[in-house]
């Protein structure tokens, strides 16, 4: 008996030694920022980090990903809202933000940092604004002869069964459909949508792992994310990248910028207004540029690599970004049911 | 006086934990702009396309049950009570998809058996594509899960085995063989084991969600999960919430009602903690083949995948550099989180067994409701209750997480306890109470060391399902305290594929080496044949 007490007394010390070792010394509360992310960890984490060194605050971070389908952040603050724990929001698309400006969790601020970037990718009463983009791209198997330029080829009865997309009920997949109803119309839009299930769609979790059924020949090709494309590619997997719906009537490739929210009600509100000032600088972008999720400058005149193009050279989908935010909701009911669950 | 007091306070600790937090979402489920309102739940209600969902959870809940059980039991008797060669190596081997997050196992088996993979390589495309087009869908899903979940069956046999009075084997010896005995004695005796492992299998299936959408069957959980993370909606999630607590509920009536048959009052506890072993004599080597065989299929095959993607120091390095901190919170959380749940559980499941309290159904009932409920929903609830200014000390440490994961896992541990106590006979605690032992000794001295074994069994499982759980964890982590899960989880959105298997493959060992430590510390079982 008593060496059994021993062994469970000796397993407690060792637990209380490990809390005793993970206690670290507490940062000074004006001397942190908690920012939550839904940008995807391994590309927010450097970016976090390098403002931590340069800045000397301390970053306590909440990560999160609409890939992986956690439902995390978004549930967070909307619960945490009477009594927010985070001071920022990085988003990784425009709508979700938008969101939370509906929702009153935002709060306006307007960042130095954000001269130069088009008013298109900025809420205009500064509650959220654009950085870095991605751009809903096609990716095709490199064995596939005629490669799809457009959308359309999602609901082209030769491409039966060849094609797969990411669950429109989440992530960028919402918006790109959310923006089809808006540039479209209803009718078109659900017309669209019929025709692909006709076409026998595939429905993946996410547009990372579209990417990944397209490069293992599972599918011939998928509207996926700029970032899914460029790390696939990479890695050297067997896909090229199509920048979709380039021709001169077309509507052009949907831009899906990173945003910056400012939360009402932050604890640390200067931290969190140095956090954003960074995050919308034209390093930051041109670091996320040269990161494998090859985002988009929304400033002119930063560096890019050779794989993506500048902004300047991809025909974008014209978008209001708050009409697309309230399409986005009016239509979650339909694509529920278009999904079947 | 004592045994009430301290009986009433592990209620009130669960109703701190775990009801209050689901209260508070149910509160707002029922409220909708300041009135009382019922539409969530009447929309679960009349949507027919739910009703379909419902069915497919149900199916895949129970062939899943039905094949990780069928599975599991023999396996864990051909573990835990033969002369198998190698058991601890199968016994360790078996325990690691149960470490691995599920949609991890998914993954590696579609780089079995999807097009273009493994299997088209081996076989040929005409092969793949019919594996392929298995895979996904219900087999798939089936084959899957079963295959995380047999561990629950194999070490919940196991347990149970330990607890086993070897007497009345060895009178069942002298009328009969092994086989008989292990049909009319052993395996009765372990039923309700077997049947708490089924139950939890089941219901870990029900709250499924990962596994399914990756092999593209559609299950109900979908409803809750899409609520949450399309809608932004709490109370319609909440409302979705409830068909799956029902089945919960209906699925322990069918438990109980096949306990209530059966009396355990004659077993008398092994004192020495020995266990007779089965010899297999001429079937050794056919066991062997067959053990070996399923290790290969569900355990080998989707770990070479992970390893050959980990083949490299340098991801094991980054892994380290990255999620070193992440993985030293895992064990510390784990490990507090299942000494908290092995003892609330323990005077829970006394509660339950004994019937202490008037209330004692009510208790069994909501640690399995907790269980059952999708972690979102707990995680909001916690949320929503601590998340003030003057419970921020909850809120903004490690201390909510362990709430929650005492709300989710209690049922584990109380009903393993109460399962154990059952092969424990009250004539023991009833002498000692007639010398004049009070209540907390007949417990230190008598109870709890009979029980050992079973709470030694219920702390290892508790620990397991603190270190893999994502749900709770990732809902309610304080700003830059993530755990392993949650970070391999955030980081297979674009992380490169070598790091991901690297973090999968450290969460193993990870999990194995306190747990082999415990075993060296703890070893007391002695074999005889």
């Amino acid at each position: 008996m008593n060496t059994c007490r021993q062994r469970i007394l000796s397993a407690v010390a060792v637990l209380a030694l490990l809390w005793s070792g993970c206690a670290k010394r507490q940062t000074p509360a004006s001397q942190e920022v908690v920012v939550y992310t839904s940008e995807d960890q391994v590309f927010s984490e450097p970016i976090l980090k390098d403002f931590e060194r340069d800045t000397g605050i301390k970053v306590k971070t909440v990560f999160d990903t609409e890939e992986s389908k956690s439902t995390g952040v978004m549930n967070r603050l909307i619960a945490e809202q009477n009594n927010p724990q985070a001071d920022v929001f990085w988003a990784n698309e425009p709508i979700r933000a938008e969101v939370l400006r509906q929702k009153g969790i935002a709060a306006a601020y307007r960042s130095p940092q954000a001269e130069g970037i088009p008013d298109v990718h900025k809420d205009p009463d500064g509650y959220w604004t654009g950085f870095s983009a991605r751009a809903r791209v096609l990716v095709v198997n490199k064995r596939v002869q005629e490669k799809p330029t457009t959308i359309f080829a999602y609901a082209d009865p030769p491409q039966k069964g060849k094609s797969v997309i990411a669950n429109p009920l989440f992530g960028t997949t919402t918006v790109q459909m959310a923006a089809l109803f808006t540039v479209w119309g209803e009718n078109r839009a659900k017309a669209f949508m019929e025709a692909m299930k006709t076409n026998k769609v595939g429905i993946s979790t996410s547009n990372g792992e579209s990417t990944d059924f397209v490069a293992a020949g599972q599918y011939d090709f998928s509207l996926v994310d700029s970032d899914d494309a460029v790390s696939r590619m990479r890695q050297g997997k067997p896909i090229e990248m199509v920048y979709p719906d380039q021709g001169q009537d077309d509507a052009g490739c949907l831009i899906v910028p990173n945003t910056a929210v400012l939360i009402k009600g932050a604890r640390h509100p200067e931290n969190a207004r140095k956090l954003i000032d960074y995050l919308l600088s034209k390093e930051t972008e041109r670091k996320l540029a040269f990161a494998d999720c090859a985002q988009i400058p929304l400033h002119s005149g930063v560096e890019t690599p050779a794989e993506i193009k500048p902004i300047e050279a991809i025909k974008v989908m014209k978008l209001d970004y708050s009409a697309v935010a309230a399409k986005m909701q009016e239509i979650q009911p339909y694509l529920k049911e278009w999904v079947g669950f | 006086m004592v045994k009430y007091v301290t009986l009433v306070l592990v209620v009130v600790l669960l109703i701190v934990a775990g009801l209050l937090p689901v209260l508070a979402m149910l509160a707002q489920s029922i409220i909708a702009d300041g009135r009382l309102s019922l539409d969530a739940y009447a929309t679960v209600l009349r949507s027919r396309n739910q009703w379909a969902l419902l069915w497919h959870s149900i199916a895949l809940s129970s062939l899943t049950t039905v094949m990780a059980t069928a599975i599991g039991m023999p396996l864990g008797v051909l573990l835990g009570k033969t002369d198998l060669p190698f058991r601890r190596a199968f016994l360790v081997l078996f325990t690691i998809p149960l470490l691995i997050p599920p949609y991890i196992m998914a993954v590696a088996w579609f780089h079995v058996l999807g097009r273009g993979k493994l299997v088209a390589r081996l076989c040929g495309d005409a092969v793949a594509a019919v594996t392929s087009d298995l895979l996904f869908g219900l087999p798939g899903c089936v084959l899957v899960l079963s295959s995380v979940f047999m561990p629950v069956v194999m070490l919940l046999t196991m347990a149970f085995l330990k607890t086993v009075n070897p007497r009345l084997e060895e009178a069942g010896r002298n009328m009969t063989g092994w086989w008989g005995v292990l049909k009319g004695i052993t395996v009765p005796l372990i039923l309700p084991g077997v049947l708490l492992s089924a139950l939890l299998t089941f219901l870990l299936t029900l709250g499924e969600f990962g596994v399914p959408h990756y092999l593209r069957f559609n299950v109900y959980p979908a409803e809750t999960f899409s609520q949450f993370s399309a809608f932004y909606d709490f109370r319609a999630a909440t409302a979705g919430a409830m068909p799956l607590a029902a089945i919960t509920l209906a699925a322990l009536v069918v438990e109980r009602t096949c306990l209530r048959r059966r009396t355990y009052e004659i077993q008398l506890a092994s004192q020495a903690g020995e266990i007779l072993s089965v010899p297999l004599g001429r079937f050794r080597g056919l066991c062997l083949l067959l053990v070996t065989m399923l290790c290969l299929l569900v355990v080998i095959l989707p770990l070479l995948i992970l390893l050959a993607a980990a083949s490299s120091l340098g991801a094991y390095w980054q892994a380290l550099t990255q999620a070193g901190d992440s993985l030293v919170r895992s064990l510390l959380y784990a490990g507090t989180a299942a000494s908290i749940l092995t003892i609330v559980g323990f005077f829970a499941g006394y509660l339950i067994h004994y019937q202490a309290l008037p209330f004692w159904l009510t208790i069994d009932s909501l640690t399995i409701f907790l269980f059952a409920l999708p972690s979102t929903v707990i995680g909001v609830g916690l949320i929503l209750l601590w998340n003030r200014p003057a419970t921020n000390f909850i809120y903004a440490t490690p201390i909510v997480i362990m709430c929650g994961l005492l709300a989710q896992y209690c049922a584990i541990t109380s009903r393993i306890t109460a399962s154990t106590l059952t092969e424990i006979p009250a004539s023991m605690d009833e002498a000692a109470q007639m010398v004049g032992a009070g209540w907390v000794r007949r417990v230190a001295c008598i109870t709890a060391p009979l029980a050992k074994k079973g709470l030694l069994a219920g702390w290892v499982v508790a620990f397991i399902f603190c270190l893999r759980d994502m749900g709770i964890s990732m809902m309610v982590y304080p700003p830059g305290l993530d755990t392993l899960p949650v970070r391999t989880f955030t980081l297979m959105a674009n992380g490169p594929t070598d790091l991901i298997a690297a973090l999968c493959m450290i969460m193993v060992l990870g999990a194995l080496t306190p747990l082999g430590i415990l075993a060296l510390v703890f070893k007391g079982s002695r074999f005889r044949a």
